[in-house]
């Protein structure tokens, strides 16, 4: 365990942090100000992939494809919103659950009916795919290092939109009583649907930042929904800046508890057993992390009526 | 006498149900179709789940995510009972009874101080840390699991034919018959109550949390016994018993059988079979380059439920028989 | 009307810098109907919530029949004898008017942690419930689902609801909430027979009934209690007639 490793380590749990960021920006405000239970929001991650995936494709270029891809599942938010969505905020979250649940399924398949149920492989650009030095004997791949710099750019502009702007205003005053907003008289329709719309579209990017990362492949957001939903419980519903906080921290004893975890039982444990369980026990730790949290804070670190 | 009779008129689509069942074999036995009675096991095992489920979901009010984890411990302590030897099957059940009631109530009494979102959250979040134990378990297969035998249920030989087939059938009319008695009797009514309106109840001098944590005892512990069950019919245990997908299948099979009702969950297991079942082959015959991808299909029949059928299969022919009923008489 | 079976005595409660109780002060007589009343946004609300049990006060003391519930749950100042009606009714909407008695009831006798005998069909409840239901004329109504009760019959049964345990001390949060003239005739006459079964704490904006039910009145203003005494000598005071009957006339 050199300090070089950790500090990568570090590094990528801060990179899968803004990631996970990206995917509970949206989140967030859409549980906090529509008080709507978005299952799906895991397949917005798909569809970003496939669309900057097919995009660079189609243009040979991967600064275009990515750049075409996000007008593109902006769209795809506002339809989905349009047709589905809000038919259901009026509905009980479990209705909410289960009718996510069943866009995930169909999601899925339209995917593989699409592209096949195998993995796409999204090539990176020669200036993204080396190395840079982050530090004097310390290589950090580029591409991560690219996605640790959007990310922080991406919250840094929400967290200003949210705390500067007069439509920003209307989003944290719907946050803290969506009741209160439409009743000022605010357009509370078209507003839903811009929020839900970004927030897609910020799930989107980070599946256009993860798909070089892992694969392309149907399903590919379930797991990091999961996680996301995690995030957003610990950093408080309808908080950006919580969810940021909590992204960050869940990134990082993710990370880190993937790596260290196994090492540690390997102390008293075999090999295999250790790294078996390792991972495992990782996992574990970001679900303990978020029950201990609700022990205490029963509406999270930072939830914004606090 | 009459109390009895009112248990099972109470609810007569269960039981007719649960007949259906006790009477299926004689069909599959005679039409050579032993393939079947692996399916009905397997639907009366789901429906027994969804019971339980249905106790703190649909007449509790508690949007529990983390069920399909009691079942997980049911079929382990089976499971890991006979990887060490201890393979009395009464012994095994009454183990993973008792696992599941402290599980359920620590669980329970630690969620139940949230509610809303967060509860649904924190349920789910408990599943997923008890899916990764299991999976971190290196001795019993971790993430692939382990084969095992069936138990030992001594005066009952669970390798002779139909004999899995009758206790499952009898474990699930005892679950019937245990949710009839709960929904109509004090406790059930107070549980009833304090959905519809905690504040009132509360108002009354009741405490809440007493009535929930048992509940949520009761559920936990019906999803144990399907789950040993369960771990004996497939003879294999894995951490995917447990997936969180799993307990939003529960989830779906109560809202398609109808909420709150005594016949839903088993109504929709059988529903929920038969859609796995033949909507691939439906498919197959109008569509055949995308009969695997029925999930699709199943995908927009989940949303169509969900946004025109409130109050699934029951709820809907209620409906339908109060207006057209009305019409006819 | 004897000894106080309801002591406030010094409560305080601040939201931050919101003073929203500032040193109140009542007192329930055994037996009397005393109206709490004063202009909105006096802080009756909070008031209540700490009487009730759902808001713990910075500091001061409320005393049910002697025993200090001031830390007291809801669930243990019910047990010892407080009843409460809603502002907005918390009626059980999906059962029938007799069900929400008979589960009332069953709370009464402190018996409903059961398991086996059917709730609804339980002849030891029904008498109970009948009872309960009587008390405020709603037994003829009694196999209607509340969700298709009037208005009028869903206070009336609110009321039911909080009399059931027979509290030695009732609070009834604006019961002729969104009544009709005949509804809070009907309501005043009903409340005005439990004089004498129970002491009632009444909040309640409706002059004529405060004026016709009321023993003796607090009044609350900007969270303190600026006067009580008998319905003549609170309509005779002139900080009273100034702060609220003035602009409620």
């Amino acid at each position: 365990m050199t300090f070089a490793l950790i500090l990568e380590q570090l590094f990528n749990g801060f990179q899968t942090g803004v990631t996970l960021f990206l995917i509970a920006a949206g989140l967030t405000l859409v549980l906090g100000i529509m008080d709507f239970v978005n299952l799906a929001h895991g397949s917005q991650v798909m569809i970003g992939a496939y669309a900057a995936t097919v995009l660079t494709a189609l243009t040979g270029n991967f600064y275009l494809g990515v750049l075409l891809a996000i007008p593109v599942t902006f769209l795809f938010g506002i339809v989905l919103e349009l047709v589905i969505i809000r038919h259901l905020y009026r509905r009980d979250h479990m209705e909410q659950v289960l009718a996510t649940f069943g866009l995930i399924l169909f999601f899925n398949e339209a995917v593989r009916i699409g592209f096949g149920p195998g993995a796409l492989f999204f090539n990176l650009p020669q200036s993204l795919s080396g190395f840079v030095q982050v530090m004097p004997d310390m290589p950090y791949p580029a591409f991560r290092f690219s996605v640790i710099w959007v990310g922080l750019a991406c919250a840094i502009l929400i967290g200003l939109f949210v705390a500067r702007t007069r439509i920003g205003a209307m989003v944290r005053a719907g946050a803290s009583n969506p009741e209160m907003t439409a009743a000022l008289g605010i357009n509370i329709r078209l507003l839903f649907r811009l929020i839900f719309a970004a927030g897609a579209t910020f799930a989107g990017l980070a599946g256009m930042m993860l798909g070089p990362l892992t694969a392309v492949e149907p399903g590919m957001g379930e797991g990091l929904l999961i996680l996301s939903l995690v995030v957003i419980i610990i950093g408080g519903i309808g908080s950006v800046r919580g969810a940021f906080i909590a992204a960050v921290i869940v990134g990082i004893v993710d990370t880190m508890g993937r790596v260290l975890l196994p090492v540690i039982l390997r102390s008293f444990m075999d090999q295999a057993a250790a790294d078996g369980a390792g991972p495992a026990l990782a996992s574990m730790a970001v679900y303990i992390l978020m029950a201990v949290v609700l022990v205490f804070r029963p509406t999270g670190l930072f939830p914004p009526r606090g | 006498m009459q109390q009895i009779k009112g248990w099972f008129t109470a609810a007569p689509l269960l039981w007719l149900i649960v007949l259906l069942f006790a009477l299926f074999p004689i069909y599959t036995t005679l039409a050579d179709l032993p393939f079947w009675n692996d399916v009905a096991m397997r639907i009366m095992l789901l429906g027994m789940a969804a019971m339980g489920l249905n106790l703190v979901l649909g007449y509790g009010g508690m949007v529990s995510f983390g069920h399909a984890a009691f079942i997980g411990i049911g079929a382990y302590v089976t499971g890991i009972a006979n990887f060490y030897g201890l393979d009395n099957g009464w012994i095994q059940i009454a183990l993973a009874l008792g696992i599941c009631a402290v599980t359920g109530m620590i669980i329970g009494f630690l969620s139940l101080r949230t509610s809303g979102i967060y509860f649904i959250m924190i349920t789910l979040a408990f599943a997923q840390m008890l899916y990764f134990f299991f999976v971190s378990l290196e001795q019993f297969g971790g993430d692939d699991g382990m084969v095992m035998n069936r138990s030992d249920f001594v005066f009952i030989d669970l390798w002779a034919p139909l004999s899995l087939y009758y206790m499952i059938v009898a474990a699930l009319a005892l679950t019937a018959l245990l949710l009839c008695v709960l929904v109509h009797s004090r406790f059930g009514v107070t549980l009833r109550a304090l959905k519809s309106n905690q504040s009132r109840v509360e108002a009354m001098g009741l405490n809440a949390l007493r009535f929930r944590i048992t509940a949520y005892m009761i559920s936990a512990m019906i999803c144990g016994l399907a789950g040993a069950l369960f771990a004996n019919w497939q003879e294999y245990v894995s951490p995917d018993i447990m997936h969180w997908t799993r307990s939003g299948e529960l989830m779906i099979v109560i809202v398609l059988g109808g909420l709150a009702t005594l016949a839903g969950p088993l109504l929709g297991a059988v529903v929920f079979f038969l859609l796995e079942e033949f909507l691939p082959e439906i498919l197959a015959h109008i569509l055949p380059a995308y009969a695997e991808n029925w999930l699709l299909v199943f995908g927009l029949f989940l949303i169509a439920v969900v946004m025109f059928g409130r109050g699934g299969l029951i709820g809907v022919s209620q409906k339908l028989r109060a207006r057209f009923g009305k019409g006819a008489g | 009307m004897g000894k106080p079976v309801l002591e406030i005595g010094g409560l305080h409660k601040s939201f931050g810098a919101l003073r929203a109780t500032r040193d109140v002060n009542l007192a329930v007589k055994e037996g009397e109907i005393h109206a709490l009343i004063g202009p909105n946004g006096a802080g009756k609300t909070t008031l209540i919530a700490q009487i009730y049990g759902n808001l713990k006060p910075d500091a001061g003391q409320i005393l049910l029949q002697g025993v200090d519930i001031t830390a007291k749950s809801v669930e243990e100042r019910v047990h010892l004898g407080m009843g409460r009606s809603f502002q907005i009714s918390n009626v059980l909407m999906d059962f029938t008017v007799l069900e929400n008695a008979i589960i009332a009831e069953q709370a009464r006798q402190q018996a409903a942690f059961r398991f086996w005998k059917p709730a609804f069909q339980d002849s030891a409840l029904i008498r109970g419930a009948g009872q309960i239901l009587a008390r405020v004329g709603l037994q003829d109504r009694q196999d209607r689902l509340v969700s298709d009760l009037a208005h009028g019959e869903r206070r009336l049964l609110e009321l039911a609801l909080a009399l059931a345990a027979d509290p030695v001390v009732v609070l009834l949060d604006e019961p002729m909430a969104g009544a009709g003239p005949e509804e809070t005739q009907n309501m005043t006459q009903i409340i005005k027979q439990l004089k004498g079964q129970t002491s009632i704490l009444l909040i309640e904006h409706d002059m004529d009934a405060v004026f016709q039910l009321a023993d003796r009145l607090t009044v609350l203003v900007e969270g303190t209690t600026i006067a009580n005494g008998t319905p003549a000598e609170i309509s005779a005071n002139e900080a009273v007639r100034e702060a609220y009957l003035g602009s409620e006339s």
